[in-house]
């Protein structure tokens, strides 16, 4: 009789309405008598438990403590999957990791000596070595935040912007501050980097866009008959870009030959992990909502126990954990969880469903409590110590992360509302929302444009600019899955986990629930899983 | 007509002509941009639509249809004649329809309001995919103007007009009705709805609408969903558009049915579905979409908000039969204390005991959206409730401008020292009001017939009072006449031993005045207090009982007067008490058991009713639940900064536009003092073709002209008819104004000599930045002096206004308006309201149509404006002054403008006399003559000459909405046919039948009980007079004077003093109140100034000029100065510590505490440094 699986046990438990540590879960796995024991298990816990834990299991069940560890492992795995290269982690590569390995292949690390895997449950499917791993945090507000909502924190912010991507630019153009545009003779050629401050189009149907420097303004006029006019409707104000052309005859107006964005390069080669391991990248989980898609997390948090899943040993979270309050007027008639807390309580719990070896990244959304306005810093400690099943790490939005040698740079995603609005249909809309995602690459910002949708909490640098490049972008926000590849930068906005609001279904949005991509760190290659 | 209203209205027409020909004599003298006079008389509506449309032929063809039809009826007709080009000079269909539009809307709204000219854009056709063509409608913001009825028809109307030119009807793509639906919720969201339709309904209409709904963007959000759409111009909410939808079809539906199933040409019927309120409530409804399992998750979602929704509006009480064990009530809305904001207090709860009790009836000074409250409960609610305050309230409107009534009964309270007392004096009232604990009950709430007329809603259940029960009394065999007549006897107070003795001898109820509210009362209470009575002593003839809580909350639910000593609760009237409760006239108890019905009824009432020896009515069933809307309001209209004269003077004049700094200010790019470059009117002599800015010609004196100019090639064009001006020579737009250089040092010194003036006449004299009207001209520099000088400033047309809200009154004493008798009997007024001569200051007057009361506020303002008048003749046209007055005496008998907002016609009125109150009392067709009723809305008045001398069309702004608010045109005298018809419902009656008080009883649709309403006399001779009350009240003013609002200080205090008075009032849920401030005032607030915050525009403090983002140079790039933030942090924060303070205090939910906390950090985020913050103590040890 083959011995039943963690998968078995959960999903049994489940239909008897409990949750289980994964401790406890692995236990129950054990027994010889598996209906048997979860019987006992379920019938002596508290009543009112909702989630089993070791120690209930270990009460339920004093005989099977002595029954373990069970001995009956199987050969390691024969399978390594890269080589170690010298970009990888700081620790040795040479175990034979067992990455995908066969479920009955638990406890082959064990001959790796490391003796935390016993304490944690040890006999698992899944076998991983944590010194295998890295996940260090860059671009991160938390913690320093320094405005004050003064005039100078806002000059500052956008003068930091300006500074960091003009130099993206500068090297392509022979750059004139618009001060000395202003002075230079009619008829001369001229370059700038500027910012866009406003962009109008003339009663000729040509397109007037006002570049701004640290010195002043220009007018630039793209002539509506030439082919970058079609660029004009790609530009977000507060962007930055270059231009290149010939000033008018007496000097008053730059016309625009060419327009350059800070972009990625097309050769621009990623870098991958030293071996074979996968980061999950989901967001939108929005716990506390009547809309929460429960039965798809779940399954989705099974399937991590699973041989399949051996290889995910990164959760990467991108905002909106929790439905949160007051995010829309009467909302709490739509809430399932009306309490904040609870609601990340409730949100530990079914992190507590993940397998317990994941590292696990959280940054908040605008459904979060913290400040809407970006960049927002990472859950304040009071919500950490709620969240803090797996020791989940927490950072701010946007983050730059980086794995194992691969640089995700991690982005609640509601800025993508406003480039969609802005932009025409083809090159950014909900239904693609990678086509969005690409548009800010292409802009090498976040959140370009000011004064709209996008809120802007002023800090002593733009936490906003991409300076540099990342290997993958993960957003969500839109609920939309939606992924592809701009410049060789793999663009990932994950679905959601709460099914279809009746504010989406007013505004004609069809969500994309229970989906979440999986990305090979070793290859940056990206599969989809449905739950 | 009477010939006494004949010389009513000869009199005022007269005093009119008068006032013309010294008007159009100091207008002929050119000191004004025309030289007559720019407010016509209009005789009739039929004049005024003509007047204010500019269609020729119309006036005369209305004129004709008038006495045949409906107006409804007459523009349906008159869209025919536009159609077969009987009627305008159109040569497109599109202009044939817009014509007939225009028109109706007009003629719907009496050719009074600004809509038909401001809230129609165009019309335009279009091609449907088969080639056949629809018609769009745009409508514009203000045709919010023309009231849901005249938008709805107004759509009937080129629908009409469409199927007679034969062209297609619209039909709408499937994303254009989605369009509808988002962008219906988006305007609601944004703007707010009078009735926000359901997203099935918005797309049902959209889907059936016959011509396509069509509008300018308004507002700055955009829509997310359906954009970029093919036939639809933008992606804002289309204001216009979203008014008439929901607010026009959806809301007035059944009124639109009347019409379309008359005409054969238009067919609507899907009218019915609308009507009958099943679209988005079953699945199977007209909804056509294909049935995906989206449509069923709508629908359901659909029917979710179906509960929600009726809820709040069914008014109608529960079917009997479905629910019998209860009294028949109507149902409780909480619609009312929507939106509720802080400084403004809950008077009631929906329907809760202790709140208003409706008592029918129409005071003199009531009817037409108001709401009669007792002048003591107007104290005991902290003097929050004034004469005119406006009142939201929970039926049968939404809103109601507040009435002194001191006939009905007033509010009752606990006072600190445990004695319960019924207060009917307001003296008393302020006497006690510091020991006022709780207030019990808040008295009567007069409510006239007329009100559910309007407002179409059923019958309420009445009150027990006297009026009813006398008549009931005289229905049995008592000699009620001898009653009566006897000096021992008073019927409305009688001794509980006469009550008693009469309901049980002629087995009539017993007496309102000992009938308790047994229906607010529990069965185990009334168990309660029968033993405590059974318990209880007779004392020096008064009623002691244990003074238990449970005793004392019954004693309090019923509203028995009593005291409280140490010992004991003692009632002295507690005869009918007793007997009511079911012991014998020796006090014996008469029962030992109920029976099961009284036992499983709700209340006591059917106990009381078993027990009782007679036979007793429900005290006040219908209690009315309200809370404070705007305050009452009594000011001088003035611009913000305000302005006294309408001459540009750019920046010259600093912030305050003072027009001295202006005269010694040296601008950079003149440079020499006083000379300002300022865009103005280029006007030419007449006479001597002087060139200049001025109205009267600087060189000769003369009057000057406009004068088109075309930029390029420097020649003079002539405009033609529609205003446009192209030049003959390039084709390019010729304009009246320029650019130049103004001498205000001159302009303002010349203007001094002129009027005899030195600057220390006046503190300020205030020009404007800019002109906004079309032609740009400048007000004379005189007038502004002599403003000033007279301490009244300027409305945008160059009128000078004062704002009151309006009140109706329908009969008045000349003493409560300070005016003798003998003045009233010159202004014609000869009988009292009874036929009696007048004779004495305290005689009751009907009061005439045209006849209005001021403030003192208004008093005072129209004579200064007087002064200012007189100066302006003797000192600027050279002319006799024209009012010489004296005092406020004086004032009696002249003529005034009344004009409200929204509206482009004046009705002329004729002072009466004052009130202390602080708001404009009148006959209610003269505020429905204005469009106006008085359920809070103000308006202004502004002295006759005034009007006459220094309104112009040229001042006003050249800008969708600008002739709103501004006397186009002006009605000489009031027809009562051509009122806005809500006022033909008011109810002119004595008293009301009997039967009607029954029918409350039944809930019965109010049409179908007889009480005679002011419709009825329309047309016939008396139509200006016969406007009786059921109910008098001492004086019109009586009560505070102002709202706490205006006399208490910040909004804290304010707020303070609404939780306190919660707190007191017994039919208040205090907790509920500070939710919702907290909720619909703080976290809006809060929110909207975190939003606005993070993405606010910069301005410099130097220049003005605005900057969407901060410049990268952090300076000012047009001056180099400082720019700063226009959202500050403490704007943001302001609410925070208030609203954590009142949710702590008055423990609301979790959820509203958690979203205040949610905030708090994010203010802590964004406002603090995070490497900066404050460290504890231990720090520093």
């Amino acid at each position: 009789m083959p011995r039943p699986t963690p998968v078995r046990v959960v999903s049994e438990l489940a239909s008897r309405g409990y949750n289980a540590e994964r401790e406890a879960v692995t236990l129950l796995a054990r027994a010889d008598d598996l209906d048997r024991a979860i019987e006992r298990a379920t019938e002596s816990a508290p009543t009112d438990t909702l989630t089993l834990s070791a120690e209930d299991v270990e009460t339920a069940l004093p005989a099977l403590e002595s029954s373990n560890p069970p001995a009956d492992t199987a050969e390691a795995s024969d399978t390594s999957t890269d080589n170690p290269s010298v970009s990888g982690g700081t620790t040795s590569h040479g175990s034979n990791e067992a990455t995908n390995s066969p479920v009955e292949t638990k406890g082959s690390a064990i001959g790796a000596a490391d003796g935390k895997l016993d304490e944690e449950g040890g006999a698992s499917e899944r076998s991983v070595n944590p010194e295998l791993r890295s996940l260090d945090v860059q671009g991160d507000v938390t913690g320093r935040s320094t405005g004050t909502g003064e005039y100078a924190d806002f000059v500052a912010t956008f003068r930091d912007r300006y500074e960091r991507l003009s130099g993206l630019l500068r090297s392509r153009v022979n750059h004139r501050p618009t001060e000395a545009v202003d002075a230079m003779a009619g008829g001369s050629d001229a370059a700038i980097v500027g910012m866009i401050a406003d962009i109008r189009s003339t009663a000729n149907g040509h397109w007037l866009v006002e570049l701004e420097d640290t010195t002043g303004t220009f007018p630039c006029l793209v002539l509506k008959d030439r082919e970058i006019a079609g660029v004009v409707d790609e530009l977000l104000l507060d962007e930055l870009v270059a231009v290149e052309g010939t000033l008018a005859g007496d000097g008053g107006i730059l016309f625009v030959d060419e327009l350059h964005f800070p972009d990625v390069p097309r050769t621009y080669r990623p870098s991958t992990a030293d071996r074979h391991v996968r980061a999950a990248l989901i967001s939108d989980v929005h716990v506390g909502s009547q809309e929460f898609a429960a039965d798809a997390w779940s399954a989705f948090a099974d399937w991590l126990h699973t041989e399949d899943a051996a290889a995910v040993e990164y959760l990467l979270v991108a905002g909106d954990m929790v439905e949160g309050v007051g995010v829309y007027p009467d909302q709490d008639e739509e809430l399932d969880i009306v309490d904040i807390y609870e609601q990340y309580e409730a949100f530990a719990e079914r992190l507590k469903e993940v397998p317990g070896d994941m590292e696990i990244l959280l940054i908040p959304g605008n459904h979060d409590a913290v400040r809407l306005a970006e960049p927002q810093p990472g859950f304040d400690e009071e919500l950490r110590n709620i969240m803090s099943a797996h020791d989940a790490r927490f950072s701010g939005n946007p983050s730059t992360v980086t794995i194992e040698g691969v640089t995700i740079l991690m982005y609640h995603g509601v800025s993508l509302d406003e480039v969609i609005a802005e932009l025409p249909e083809e090159k950014a809309n909900y239904d693609e929302p990678h086509k969005a995602m690409y548009q800010l690459l292409k802009k090498r910002h976040i959140a370009p444009q000011y004064g709209g949708h996008t809120r802007l909490a002023p800090e002593e640098r733009d936490y906003l600019v991409m300076e540099e490049i990342p290997d993958v972008f993960h957003t969500g926000h839109v609920h939309k899955l939606g992924y592809g590849k701009y410049h060789n930068v793999l663009a990932i906005n994950s679905g959601c986990w709460q099914e279809q609001t009746s504010f989406q279904k007013s505004v004609n949005i069809d969500p994309d629930v229970g989906y979440a991509p999986i990305l090979d760190l070793d290859t940056l290659d990206l599969t989809i899983q449905k739950f | 007509m009477r010939a006494d209203d004949e010389r009513y209205f000869e009199r005022i027409e007269s005093q009119l002509d008068e006032a013309f020909a010294v008007a159009e004599t100091a207008r002929g003298k050119g000191g004004d941009p025309t030289p007559e006079i720019e407010i016509p008389v209009a005789k009739d509506m039929a004049d005024r639509v003509e007047n204010i449309l500019g269609i020729e032929g119309v006036a005369d063809r209305v004129r004709e249809l008038e006495g045949e039809m409906s107006r409804e009826e007459a523009a349906l007709e008159l869209a025919a004649d536009f159609a077969e080009g009987r009627v305008g000079d159109y040569e497109t269909d599109a202009g044939k329809i817009e014509g007939a539009v225009r028109t109706a809307v007009a003629l719907l709204t009496e050719g009074v309001v600004a809509a038909p000219i401001e809230g129609i854009d165009r019309v335009d056709l279009a091609e449907n995919p088969d080639g056949t063509e629809f018609v769009r409608v745009f409508y514009a913001g203000p045709i919010r103007s023309a009231g849901g009825t005249a938008q709805a028809l107004s759509v009937l109307v080129a629908d009409y007009t469409r199927a007679l030119l034969g062209l297609a009807e619209y039909e709408a793509r499937e994303e254009e009705v989605e369009r509808y639906a988002e962008e219906v919720d988006l305007y609601d969201a944004e703007t707010g709805l009078q009735y926000s339709p359901k997203d099935a309904e918005t797309k049902f209409i959209a889907r059936n609408s016959p011509v396509m709904l069509d509008g300018e963007a308004t507002g700055q959000e955009e829509v997310s969903g359906f954009r970029d759409l093919e036939r639809v111009g933008t992606n804002n909410p289309r204001g216009g558009m979203c008014l008439v939808l929901a607010e026009g079809i959806a809301q007035k539906a059944p009124k639109i049915e009347r019409y379309t199933t008359d005409l054969d040409e238009v067919d609507w019927p899907w009218l019915d579905d609308l009507i009958a309120g099943t679209i988005g409530k079953s699945a199977g409804n007209d909804d056509d979409a294909d049935g995906s399992d989206a449509d069923d998750a709508e629908d359901q979602a659909d029917e979710a908000d179906d509960g929600d929704e009726t809820d709040d509006e069914s008014e109608s009480a529960a079917d009997e039969d479905s629910e019998p064990d209860g009294p028949l009530r109507p149902e409780p809305s909480t619609k009312f204390l929507r939106d509720l904001i802080a400084g403004r207090p809950v008077f009631g709860h929906p329907s809760e005991a202790g709140g208003f009790r409706l008592r029918y009836g129409r005071a003199r000074n009531h009817g037409f959206a108001t709401a009669g409250v007792h002048p003591a409960t107007m104290h005991l609610v902290d003097d929050f409730l004034a004469t005119g305050t406006q009142l939201k309230t929970e039926r049968p409107g939404k809103a109601a401008g507040v009435v002194p009534v001191d006939s009905i009964e007033g509010p009752t309270v606990r006072l600190a020292n445990g004695d319960v007392r019924r207060i009917d004096d307001p003296e008393e009232a302020l006497e006690l009001r510091n020991g006022v604990e709780a207030i019990l009950d808040l008295g009567e709430y007069l409510v006239n017939y007329g009100e559910f007329v309007e407002n179409n809603h059923p019958l309420a259940p009445a009150s027990y009072t006297h009026e009813w029960w006398i008549q009931e009394f005289d229905a049995t065999d008592a000699n009620v006449q001898a009653l009566a007549d006897s000096t021992r006897v008073d019927l409305e107070h009688p001794t509980p031993e006469e009550a008693i003795e009469w309901a049980i001898e002629y087995d009539a109820p017993l007496h309102p005045e000992y009938t308790y509210c047994w229906h607010d009362l529990s069965v185990e209470s009334f168990k309660t207090l029968a033993d405590a009575v059974a318990a209880g002593e007779l004392v020096k003839g008064e009623l002691a009982l244990e003074p238990a809580p449970e005793v004392r909350d019954a004693l309090e639910a019923l509203l028995v007067p009593h005291n409280q000593a140490a010992d004991a609760l003692r009632i002295t009237e507690f005869r009918a008490l007793v007997r009511s409760l079911g012991f014998d006239e020796n006090c014996d108890r008469t029962w030992e058991r109920l029976s099961t019905e009284a036992s499983a009824w709700p209340n006591a009432m059917k106990a009381a009713r078993e027990v009782a020896p007679f036979a007793l009515r429900e005290r006040a069933p219908t209690r009315i639940g309200g809370r404070m809307g705007r305050p009452e309001k009594s000011e001088q209209r003035e611009l913000s900064p305000a302005v006294h004269t309408l001459f540009p003077i750019g920046e010259a004049g600093g912030n305050q536009r003072d027009v001295s700094a202006a005269a010694e200010h040296v601008h950079d790019d003149v440079g020499e003092r006083g000379v300002v470059p300022v865009q103005v009117g280029r006007r030419e002599c007449v006479d001597c073709g002087e060139r200049s800015y001025e109205t009267r010609c600087p060189d000769c004196g003369g009057v000057t002209e406009p004068r088109y100019e075309c930029r390029d090639c420097e020649i003079a064009v002539e405009p033609d008819e529609s205003g446009r001006a192209e030049c003959p020579r390039c084709g390019s737009e010729a304009t009246p104004t320029e650019w130049r250089t103004v001498d205000i040092r001159e302009e303002f010194h010349d203007a001094l000599d002129a009027v005899g003036e030195r600057e220390s006449a006046f503190d300020m004299v205030k020009g404007v930045k800019g002109l906004t009207s079309k032609l740009k001209t400048p007000e004379p520099m005189e007038k502004g002096v002599l403003r000033a000088k007279h301490g009244v400033s300027s409305f945008k047309d160059g009128t000078v206004r004062y704002d009151m809200t309006d009140l109706p009154v329908t009969s008045v004493r000349p003493a409560e308006l300070d005016v003798s008798v003998d003045q009233f009997r010159e202004l014609g007024y000869h009988e009292d309201i009874d036929g009696d001569p007048l004779r004495h200051a305290d005689q009751l007057v009907e009061l005439r149509v045209q006849d209005i009361v001021l403030s003192n506020g208004a008093a005072e303002h129209l004579l200064r404006t007087a002064d200012f008048v007189d100066d302006l003749l003797d000192r600027y046209y050279g002319l006799d002054s024209f009012y010489d007055f004296d005092d406020r005496d004086d004032l009696v008998g002249e003529l005034v403008f009344g004009m409200a907002p929204h509206t482009s016609a004046a009705v002329v009125g004729r002072v009466v006399g004052f009130t202390s109150a602080a708001v404009g009392y009148a006959h209610p067709y003269f505020h429905a003559s204005k469009r106006r009723n008085c359920d809070g809305d103000e308006d202004c008045v502004m002295l006759l000459m005034d009007g006459l001398l220094n309104f112009s069309k040229e001042y006003l702004p050249d800008k969708r909405g600008g002739r709103m608010d501004a006397p186009l045109v002006m009605s000489s005298r009031i027809d009562p046919a051509e009122i806005d018809d809500e006022a033909h419902n008011m109810d002119v009656v004595e008293r009301y039948p009997r039967e009607f008080y029954e029918a409350t009883l039944e809930m019965a649709e109010p049409g179908s009980v007889d009480i005679e309403i002011a419709e009825e006399s329309i047309g016939t001779d008396t139509e200006y007079t016969g406007f009786r009350h059921t109910h008098d009240t001492s004086n019109l003013a009586l009560g505070p004077s102002l709202s706490a609002y205006k006399t208490l200080g910040a909004m804290t205090e304010k707020m303070d003093a609404q939780l306190e008075l919660a707190r007191k009032l017994r039919a208040v849920d205090e907790t509920d109140v500070a939710e919702r401030i907290i909720e619909y005032h703080f976290l809006p607030d809060l929110i909207g100034n975190l939003r606005a915050f993070s993405r606010q525009e910069t301005r410099c403090l130097d220049c003005g000029t605005k900057y969407r983002r901060m410049p990268l140079t952090g300076e000012c790039r047009e001056c180099g100065g400082g720019v700063n933030l226009t959202v500050h942090e403490g704007s943001v924060k302001k609410y925070i510590d208030t609203a954590t303070r009142v949710a702590e205090e008055y423990g609301t939910r979790d959820y509203t505490k958690q979203r205040l906390e949610v905030l708090d950090k994010t203010l802590e985020s964004v406002f603090e440094n995070d490497k900066n913050k404050q460290s504890g103590i231990a720090d520093f040890m």
